[in-house]
């Protein structure tokens, strides 16, 4: 079943395209890798979608119904939740407010009391392994836990889909198998969908299904992992030379 | 949601800090608070000029209150203060004056100014002003209401003021009563800033507080609550206005005024700690025991002020209450650690 369906979506910084027309259907539990050189618009393409910078033109449709245009609150509330690269946390608060902010304000389904948000934040809190700095001030973690506090603030809110910018950048290859686990236990356990923008091709290629490649804001291809890396035109995009995907 | 393989306690478990916080908890602060402040006519009662300087304190430790909502909850740098507070007032003594009763004119008063202060946060918000041209829109307001006041001498009385006489032959007459009528207004302003801060408003408030982005991807809609937070603090600031206009029985230009309301009221407030509950009632009672220690100095005054504000920022910059709370849980960690590392 298609959870997100794109039709010819584009984002114009000042007259310049940044993403130019991209068609893209999405399916229910698929975990997408969204690949591309420097400035092909794949981040641009993941916050149009969840509304932090709205498309300029097209259609951005979640399970058939028009999510184009709204404002990050709303998506977030009709179940689209998004991971940037650079972990912006609350600082006043402790690790579980921050997840109970999600929990609080980021669920479609709305939540009542006190104790059943407290309860899901302690749940996406135990997911991701941080249940032991949940007192803790988020000063005290560093980049690596800040990813993962982020994604426990968007499960939190019981999203359909996840979006995840570069999520695994600048980890160690401990950090980095324990973030491939998390995200695919996510959609197994928790039926999430992901779309994930990636460099580290050793991540993408041990977790995605299905990769797909942005350049110059437009689709170049989209399939399995190995063969999308070994066709011609994305080799070519990629400094003209073949895609390490080992490490 | 199960954790697989994690350090995690059973699906539901509570934490151990998250309890419905006790009452006691929460509110005892303003309870000490109100109690020491109730004590205060006990000692100057018979220095009607003393307990005319007390009560004018207590007046802006409810401005104080009121733009810790609007600056300190959500950012938004209103520098028109004083103009809120004088719409509060000069509608309730004009509607006074025309025969609407006090108690009726002076929450008008505060609708009113609720209503132009969540306006000027809605533009600041369509227009995605930040903390500076927030300021500097409300500044022109309030150069506006300045002109305003001026300008509309049928209403307002112009350069001369306008007596208020409605409050006459009330509580608010006298010396003491009106002291402990504001000082009602002040805790009333500290249950409800705690009330506001344990809600659904608070949580979003201090979201959007630390990180606008943050909070609107995790679904805080960002626009609505700091209209919110104008609404709100804006009605305070008029209340607290328009009830200082049938207490003093008569309000002018200057009463309201940009020098002496706002500047007075953001050093107050930054003094004492923006966010932070009682830190605006520790500003207004320190910089107006100041004001009187200064004022027998003459010209000399206002240098010392300034050069007493220095020294203060210098040595409290994050304000006076956030940096005890920060020394305070320093300490509280220091003794575990120690423990820790001997046990190591």
């Amino acid at each position: 079943m298609t959870l997100l369906e794109l039709a010819g979506v584009e984002k114009h910084f000042g007259g310049l395209p940044a993403v130019a027309g991209v068609d893209l259907k999405v399916n229910e539990g698929e975990i997408l890798a969204l690949v591309g050189p420097n400035g092909a618009g794949k981040s641009t393409l993941l916050k149009a979608i969840s509304g932090l910078q709205p498309p300029t033109l097209g259609s951005i449709k979640l399970l058939g119904k028009e999510i184009a245009g709204l404002s990050a609150h709303q998506t977030r509330r009709r179940g689209v939740a998004m991971v940037l690269q650079t972990p912006r946390t609350f600082h006043s608060m402790t690790v579980r407010e921050n997840v109970m902010i999600g929990a609080m304000f980021g669920s479609s389904a709305g939540t009542t009391s006190a104790p059943s948000i407290a309860d899901r934040a302690n749940e996406s809190l135990g997911f991701v392994g941080l249940t032991h700095l949940a007192d803790q001030s988020v000063d005290t973690l560093n980049l690596h836990q800040q990813r993962f506090l982020e994604l426990a603030r968007s499960l939190a809110g019981r999203p359909k889909l996840l979006l995840l910018d570069e999520v695994m950048a600048g980890l160690n290859d401990t950090e980095l198998r324990a973030s491939i686990d998390i995200v695919r236990l996510a959609r197994d356990q928790l039926g999430v969908t992901v779309i994930w923008v990636e460099h580290v091709m050793k991540a993408v290629m041990s977790l995605a299904e299905r990769v797909v490649v942005l350049d110059f804001g437009s689709l170049l291809a989209d399939g399995q992992p190995a063969d999308v890396m070994r066709n011609p035109k994305v080799v070519a995009a990629y400094l003209g030379a073949e895609i390490q995907t080992n490490g | 949601m199960t954790a697989p393989g994690q350090t995690s306690r059973p699906v539901g478990a509570r934490s151990p800090s998250w309890q419905a916080p006790s009452l006691l908890r929460g509110y005892a602060p303003i309870g000490a608070v109100a109690l020491l402040l109730a004590l205060v006519p006990i000692f100057f009662q018979n220095s009607p000029s003393r307990m005319t300087v007390i009560i004018v304190g207590m007046l802006f430790a409810a401005y104080a209150i009121s733009f810790n909502i609007i600056f300190g909850s959500t950012g938004q740098l209103f520098l028109c203060t004083g103009a809120l507070a004088g719409i509060g007032g000069f509608s309730s003594a004009i509607l006074s004056e025309r025969g609407v009763p006090m108690l009726v004119s002076i929450p008008l008063g505060g609708l009113l100014a609720a209503l132009v202060g969540g306006l000027l946060s809605w533009v600041a918000v369509r227009r995605s002003l930040d903390t500076i041209f927030t300021g500097v829109v409300t500044l022109a307001f309030s150069l506006s209401y300045d002109n305003l006041v001026l300008g509309r001498k049928d209403l307002t009385g112009g350069e001369t003021g306008l007596r208020v006489g409605a409050g006459s032959d009330t509580i608010l007459t006298d010396q003491v009563k009106p002291y402990y009528v504001f000082l009602a207004l002040v805790v009333a302003y500290l249950v409800l800033y705690r009330a506001i801060q344990r809600s659904h408003l608070g949580w979003a408030f201090r979201a959007l507080r630390d990180d606008e982005v943050a909070a609107e991807l995790a679904g805080v809609n960002v626009a609505r609550y700091r209209v919110y937070a104008g609404l709100i603090g804006s009605g305070m600031l008029g209340i607290a206005g328009a009830l200082f206009a049938h207490h003093r029985g008569f309000i002018g230009p200057t009463t309201y005024a940009f020098g002496d309301v706002d500047v007075r009221v953001l050093v107050m407030l930054t003094f004492g700690g923006v966010g932070s509950l009682l830190g605006p009632v520790l500003g207004a009672i320190v910089f107006t025991i100041l004001d009187e220690i200064l004022v027998g100095f003459n010209q000399l005054r206002i240098v010392l002020y300034g050069v007493t504000i220095v020294a203060l920022f210098l040595g409290f910059r994050r304000g006076v209450i956030p940096t005890l709370e920060t020394a305070r849980s320093k300490k509280r960690r220091t003794p575990a650690a120690s423990t820790k590392s001997a046990e190591d």
